[in-house]
């Protein structure tokens, strides 16, 4: 019951610097989305030593380990598109699936590639 | 007093879709069984099959989607623990993000143009790999549809990850800092999550890819859009 109440305190936590993040996107009239800020915010906050871990600990682990979970509704929303993906929006998806790959693919060699050299010129 | 208990019965719905999800995922440990690819297939065909409204769903759902944002947030507890590792792989990780956000844009475009897809759908297409709200921003600031391109981030996200094991299989990157990147970049939040089931490094890299890139794609697209639209 008590880690019930640790992690319910955390995510208020996390929820008092979400909508921190979401006011400074309104305030600056910011295109970064106030969860993104957030994020930057409570980074910011830790590393600044200004917010204790043990504030957040226990409800943030619970929130990562069950990431997936807080997508499903959001995702179920394709339901309402399906009309889309008949005909020419299969053309749609292959674009979308194709671009993404090509993202993965690039994006994470250059990355590996640069790593495995300095690696290499360290040795 | 009605709408709370649909609301109840939406959220329990979608835990035990969750469970079911990763009760699949971890019998077979590959990225397209991951939990929300299993879980919103069985919340749909439900809904679906009891002729039940997504919105009615939604009364429920909209609870979940209040914890979205301080999910969000959460990325950066992992992020702060690997921070030591992390800072000293500035350049790699940088250059790996911004060439996949180019990439994702610049390919998008050509493969539009050369489909023939022009318009909104055009507009609502090209920010598809950034997170949902930057993505919704950027489309509709050049004459896209919201929605619309919340449906591409989808395909980019969800479809991204189902077929991320078997792109990296055939193409690489092999190791855990270049499929950060890869699935950060190209699958966002999402992807974020599936890489953070691999490993807790992977998924910090991976929260840095999909911090940046929502950055960089905001800033790509509406340049591609001037200089060859």
């Amino acid at each position: 019951m008590l880690k019930f109440f640790t992690v319910a305190f955390h995510i208020a936590v996390l929820y008092i610097i979400f909508i921190a993040g979401t006011w400074i996107q309104q305030l600056f009239n910011l295109f970064i989305p106030g969860s993104v800020i957030g994020l930057v915010l409570l980074f910011t906050l830790l590393i600044s030593g200004v917010l204790k871990v043990q504030w957040i600990e226990a409800g943030t682990a619970f929130i990562i380990k069950h990431l997936a979970f807080f997508f499903i509704p959001v995702t179920a929303g394709v339901m309402n598109y399906f009309d889309l993906f008949a005909g020419k929006g299969v053309v749609l998806i292959l674009i979308g699936l194709i671009s993404t790959a090509l993202v993965m693919v690039t994006g994470g060699h250059v990355s590996q590639a640069l790593m495995r050299r300095r690696e290499a010129e360290h040795e | 007093m009605n709408e709370i208990w649909i609301g109840i019965a939406a959220v329990l719905g979608t835990i035990v879709c969750y469970q079911i999800g990763q009760f699949v995922h971890k019998k077979w440990p590959v990225s397209f069984t991951a939990p929300v690819i299993v879980a919103t297939p069985i919340v749909i065909i439900f809904l679906l099959s009891f002729d039940i409204p997504y919105e009615t769903y939604m009364i429920g759902g909209e609870w979940i989607n209040q914890l979205l944002g301080p999910a969000v947030v959460a990325l950066a507890y992992p992020l702060y623990q690997h921070w030591s590792t992390l800072k000293k792989l500035t350049v790699p990780l940088l250059s790996g993000t911004l060439v996949g956000a180019f990439v994702g844009v610049a390919s998008g475009m050509l493969l539009a143009v050369w489909a023939d897809v022009d318009g909104a759908i055009f507009y609502s297409l090209l920010p598809k790999n950034a997170t949902t709200a930057v993505a919704m921003d950027v489309a509709v600031s050049l004459g896209g549809v919201g929605s619309l391109a919340a449906v591409f981030v989808m395909i980019a996200g969800v479809g991204g990850v189902m077929i991320s094991s078997f792109v990296f299989k055939l193409f690489g990157p092999v190791d855990s800092i270049g499929r950060g990147i890869g699935i950060g970049s190209a699958s966002h939040a999402i992807g974020t999550a599936s890489a953070m089931e691999n490993s807790e490094l992977e998924g910090s890299i991976a929260t840095i890819a999909m911090v940046v890139s929502a950055v960089a794609v905001s800033i790509i697209v509406p340049l591609l859009v001037m200089v060859f639209m």
